[in-house]
């Protein structure tokens, strides 16, 4: 709502500036987007061409004596309809127009201008205000050196509120001044109009057939003749963003601004008969609107009728058949009242917001429609010679009886925090023109039928609050006392965050919604998956299977800019498992590298590994297994497994799919995912210590060779389970192919550990328990001694 | 010459040749070549046995006086040797300590982590519980029990990622208030944080997310205020952008509370003089917050004639756009490595 300050101080009693209400505004009413000049330029008199000739040296051109006030001024001038005996606005030298243009003295092909002839677009008045090109004619009377803009009424500020929904009120410049009046505690000036109707009776009869047409008043108005409204009025409009068009239009816009009654004129004599009807739309039935649209409706939408044929789309906008044009002669205009929701619908469906609508959606004062029909049919015998026929016909199903909300002083006060006295919110409450009683505790308040979004108590205290200042109310914490802490599972994500980061990797964040297409790039098989009905893009359209889709996305975009060691994690969810929280992680490039000694290391399958086996330790997993896997499509079937521990799958690990990679432009990339809550719960939290042994460790190296397809893990498990309770540490610490082995060969190299918490080992004991691992190896894998 | 004029020369001598030894097997030599069993001082104790009586103590005396000096010279000069061996493996190890040291990668958590843990533990440390729920929301939770049933003007202020008719991406995480006030029952009271993914239809651009990390807070009490709310906010507001802040309140709307707040914070980075963060105006709006509305109060289970309730929302990504002059959000998104890992935590 952009509302002219000239309009304002017509209906409150101030003379203050827009800067300093619109900080008024912002603290106890309604945001300020901003405020400004209408017209924001500076040295502007009125001028008088005295002589126009033409530019010796430019066609196009002409050279005006201007008298401008006690002195003549040569001035060069480009527009066509310069002419002798204009009043014209002069911007003299050192006047600065709209956009910081700067006036100087100058030379225009050798003749001397000091000076610019304007046109309202040169003034900083938008273009799409304007009909004429050209230079602007003063019609009104004036003298030269007269200030133009105040001859215009274009002097004016505008303060741009941008209004909550709760607020609709303030949509018009009624409502505006009644918040002002209240802030700086000043008397409104609001005016009630004399309307000077002749004896003819009015024709029309109004007929409601639904239940959302509230109320419809209508007036006759004869003889109207159809020209430009007054300049102050058209101002009031650019002020306010509409576009003036003519006197009649522009009047019921005008009332509408001022009101929020939104106001529809019909040429009279267009409609065909002398029924009004309003009704709901057939379904399917078709209507041509003012922009000459033609529209399909609904039954969800109003229509007002002659009975027969719909001539508006109600609340909404104007028929095309009934507008009101030059010659029209005979008007009847309309000030109605509508159910908001189908409106609303109405104008979503339809894509078509105009004024009227923005107002009715919101819900207006009901109260104002008959004020604003007469207030427009004066303005139209004032401003269009109009004769006012006899009464307004109308159909009225409003309750107009006032609500009443009761609360008290102290449920104001516990609400806000303060400690008011009831004489001071009284006194906010008369500032607010809301009517109230005072019954010892109780405040009895009548709720203002402008202030439709109000209901309960609750509305009184904000209002209460932002009149009295939120600046001024105390800062206090909550006295409620409570526990606060982070559930086991939270602390448990952070701790999952701290060590992996502490293990090198960057947290990631990325987007949960992904292609349709890429939803079973990491899961086993075929995933289900949750859609979006209106995605806002085709890569924005389901939830994510796994956080990896994103995570390969953050590879890629980082490899292209030469990010080429990534390390990267995040904790998302599988949205397609009941959100199951998920560690998925990524890695490739070079994990650690001293170039100047020559020394690098390239992530590979073991440095996940070992990064995860970290982690695992870390959080008290003690039992996690890797198993080969084959299951992933996009995973590399000979560098891929799944994770366990006791209670099965927990994740898995693998490189990416060299096929995949490529496709994604990648290489070398090794991923891992694991599911959160299952790490939480196979968690064995240390209870008590373990005592250190003080008896000594004896360790033994053996060197087995065996067939290649053997798993270590197979070796380790047999050997674990021959070492018996002796065994305490079984490490791989060499593998060796080649000659002279086997091609299906290979040797490893393992470190036995030995111990005992009772006593100190005997050699020939464990190089007893050696040779019996080593015959159960032989025995159970075909492994030798090398 | 006699004894004791021998004796002097064999000092004399010694003192001389030890102190030219530079290694150690020379001095271990030398040693034995005087002290040695073998050694000179053999051939001056052969002289003892032609002395007369008396003069032997005195004899005896010297030599050991002799030996002793001998032996002091030696262990001197062992100890200039083993300076020397140290000063040169010194100079031998002697390295660039201006090269490069070896690496070892420590990650970042992401931005937003840190804003969110950060603020969650200044709640904790107010008694406040985190509580969270789940993304894919139904109407009812993420609009019905908020005081916006279907239809509602309001609900053109969010537009919403509908999965079917009843259920959606919640639009923010008061869902989850809601769920915790119905599992209270309407019973004790309430004091929680709500950090959570959300979700708008909205076109990605520098200052839009469809996705956006958000954080809310409720609490419900027969005692809530306004002026709690207010002094809880002054708290956010010095945590997060330095002690000194002060809190501005605005006349706002939201449905689910009454009265709504826009709220304001001075400027943190020119102290509210006026610069181009806050846009001259020495404020920054960081957040929205209120008294919770009476309907939403009731339709959750809990009895608006005994309790209230404020409540606040704020935008993590918005506010830390503003403490690091960060001005486009996708970057949040797109984890440009240089980016993520400025934020050293």
């Amino acid at each position: 709502m952009k509302v002219s300050l000239n309009h304002l101080k017509e209906l409150v009693e101030t003379d203050i500036s827009a800067v300093e209400l619109s900080k008024l505004f912002n603290l106890h009413s309604s945001e300020v987007e901003e405020t400004y000049q209408l017209v924001d330029a500076t040295n502007l008199v009125v001028g008088y061409v005295t002589e126009k000739v033409k530019h010796p040296d430019a066609d196009k051109l002409s050279v005006c004596q201007v008298d401008i006030g006690g002195e003549i001024s040569q001035i060069v001038c480009g527009a066509p309809n310069v002419d002798k005996g204009q009043h014209v606005v002069v911007s003299k030298v050192g006047a600065v127009l709209a956009g910081g243009f700067k006036i100087k003295k100058s030379s225009i092909r050798g003749v001397e201008s000091n000076g610019m002839i304007c046109s309202l677009a040169e003034l900083g008045i938008d273009k799409k205000f304007i009909y004429s090109d050209g230079i602007y004619v003063i019609n009104e009377k004036c003298k030269p050196g007269d200030d133009p803009l105040s001859i215009l009424s274009l002097e004016d500020e505008v303060m741009a509120l941008d209004i909550t929904p709760n607020r609709a009120d303030l949509l018009s410049v009624m409502g505006v001044a009644l918040d002002t009046s209240t802030i700086l505690d000043v008397p409104l000036k609001f005016k009630v109009p004399e309307v000077k109707s002749i004896e003819k009776e009015n024709p029309v009869t109004v007929k409601i057939e639904t239940k959302n047409c509230y109320s419809y008043y209508a007036r006759v108005i004869e003889d109207i003749v159809i020209k430009d409204s007054p300049n102050w009025m058209q101002s009031r409009l650019i002020a306010a963003g509409i576009r003036p068009i003519n006197n009649i239009v522009d009047i019921t816009n005008y009332v509408m601004i001022e009101t929020g009654q939104p106001l529809h004129a019909f040429d009279y004599d267009l409609l065909g008969s002398d029924i009004i009807a309003v009704r709901m739309a057939y379904e399917g039935e078709e209507f041509t609107t003012l922009d000459e649209h033609k529209r399909k409706l609904t039954k969800e939408d109003i229509v007002i009728t002659n009975g027969d044929k719909s001539v508006a789309l109600g609340g909404v906008m104007g028929g095309f058949d009934t507008e009101i044009k030059e010659g029209s002669n005979r008007i009847l205009l309309e000030s109605a009242v509508f159910n908001p929701t189908n409106i609303r619908k109405t104008s979503k469906r339809l894509d078509l917001r105009s004024e009227a609508s923005i107002r009715f959606e919101r819900k207006i004062d009901p109260k104002r429609t008959i004020l604003a029909l007469n207030m427009a049919v004066s303005l139209f015998h004032k401003y269009a010679n109009g004769k006012i026929l006899k009464d307004y016909k109308f159909e009225d199903n409003i309750d107009y009886s006032e609500p009443v909300i009761n609360t008290s002083t102290k449920q104001i006060n516990d609400n806000l925090g303060t400690n008011l006295s009831t004489e001071e919110i009284s006194d906010i409450l008369r500032r607010l023109h809301f009517e109230h009683q005072i019954n010892e505790e109780v405040l009895s308040v009548i709720l203002p039928s402008r202030r439709q979004d109000m209901e309960t108590y609750q509305d009184i205290v904000e209002e209460v609050g932002r009149i009295y200042g939120y600046d001024k109310l105390p800062l206090i914490l909550p006295t409620t006392v409570s526990k606060g802490q982070l559930s086991e599972s939270q602390i448990f994500i952070r701790n999952i965050k701290n060590k992996m980061t502490g293990l090198g990797l960057n947290e990631v964040l990325t987007y949960s919604l992904i292609n349709e297409k890429r939803i079973d790039e990491f899961t086993k098989s075929k995933a289900n998956f949750t859609k979006v009905a209106s995605p806002m893009s085709i890569d924005r359209h389901v939830l994510t299977s796994s956080p990896l889709n994103g995570i390969i996305d953050v590879i890629k975009y980082n490899n292209a800019r030469k990010n080429k060691d990534m390390f990267v994690f995040e904790v998302g969810k599988r949205y397609n498992e009941d959100e199951k929280i998920v560690l998925s992680g990524a890695l490739t490039g070079l994990f650690s590298e001293t170039n100047w000694q020559g020394t690098k290391e390239v992530v590979d399958f073991y440095t996940v590994k070992g990064i995860l086996d970290s982690l695992f330790e870390s959080l008290y997993l003690g039992h996690v297994e890797y198993e080969p896997m084959i299951d992933y499509k996009n995973l590399h079937p000979g560098q891929s497994a799944y994770i366990k521990d006791y209670s099965g799958v927990i994740g898995f690990i693998g490189k990416l799919h060299p096929e995949y990679a490529k496709s994604h432009s990648l290489k070398n990339v090794y991923v891992f995912e694991l599911e959160v809550d299952k790490m939480l719960s196979s968690r064995r939290v240390l209870k008590k210590v373990k005592e250190i042994n003080k008896f000594p460790e004896v360790s033994r190296d053996i060197a087995i060779v065996l067939d290649d397809s053997t798993t270590t893990k197979e070796v380790l498990d047999v050997i674990k389970k021959a070492g018996k309770r002796m065994l305490i540490k079984a490490d791989v610490f060499d593998l060796y192919k080649g000659s002279p082995l086997d091609d299906n060969q290979k040797s490893l190299a393992i470190s036995l550990t030995f111990s005992d918490t009772k006593r100190t080992l005997e050699t020939k004991e464990v190089d007893q328990r050696v040779n019996e691992i080593l015959g159960i190896l032989k025995a159970k894998l075909k492994a030798e001694l090398r | 010459m006699n004894v004791s004029e021998k004796l002097e020369a064999i000092k004399n001598e010694a003192k001389e040749r030890i102190s030219i030894i530079k290694s150690m097997h020379e001095l271990n030599d030398a040693k034995a070549k005087y002290l040695g069993k073998k050694g000179m001082f053999n051939d001056v104790m052969k002289l003892m046995k032609d002395l007369p009586n008396e003069e032997k103590p005195m004899f005896g005396k010297l030599t050991n006086e002799t030996k002793q000096i001998i032996l002091k010279y030696i262990e001197e000069q062992r100890n200039l040797i083993e300076q020397a061996i140290i000063q040169e493996q010194l100079n031998k190890e002697t390295i660039d300590v201006t090269l490069p040291g070896k690496k070892f990668l420590l990650g970042k958590k992401h931005l937003m982590t840190q804003i969110v843990e950060e603020i969650e533990d200044l709640f904790v440390g107010m008694g406040y519980q985190i509580m969270e729920g789940p993304e894919i929301e139904t109407d009812e939770n993420n609009f019905e029990k908020l005081n916006l049933p279907k239809d509602h003007p309001a609900r053109d202020m969010q537009d919403t990622f509908y999965i079917t008719n009843d259920t959606l991406l919640r639009t923010h995480t008061s869902p989850v208030q809601v769920r915790t006030m119905l599992e209270k029952g309407g019973k004790e009271p309430i004091k929680i944080l709500c950090p959570g993914k959300v979700y708008r239809r909205d076109d990605d651009d520098a200052t839009h997310s469809h996705q956006f990390m958000q954080i809310e807070g409720l609490v419900v009490d027969e005692t809530t205020s306004m002026a709690e709310l207010k002094g809880t906010l002054l708290e956010m507001a010095n945590k997060m952008f330095g002690e000194g802040r002060k809190i501005r309140l605005r006349p706002s709307y939201f449905p689910f509370t009454e009265p709504s707040v826009e709220v304001d914070i001075s400027c943190h980075n020119c102290n509210g003089k006026g610069c181009n963060i806050c846009k001259g105006t020495g404020w920054i709006e960081v957040l929205g917050a209120g008294m919770v509305n009476n309907n939403v109060l009731e339709a959750s289970g809990y009895d608006s004639t005994k309790y209230r309730g404020f409540a606040f929302g704020i935008g993590v990504e918005r506010l830390a756009m503003l403490k690091y002059g960060i001005n486009d959000i996708r970057q949040f998104y797109t984890n440009d490595i240089r980016f993520n890992s400025q934020f050293k935590k």
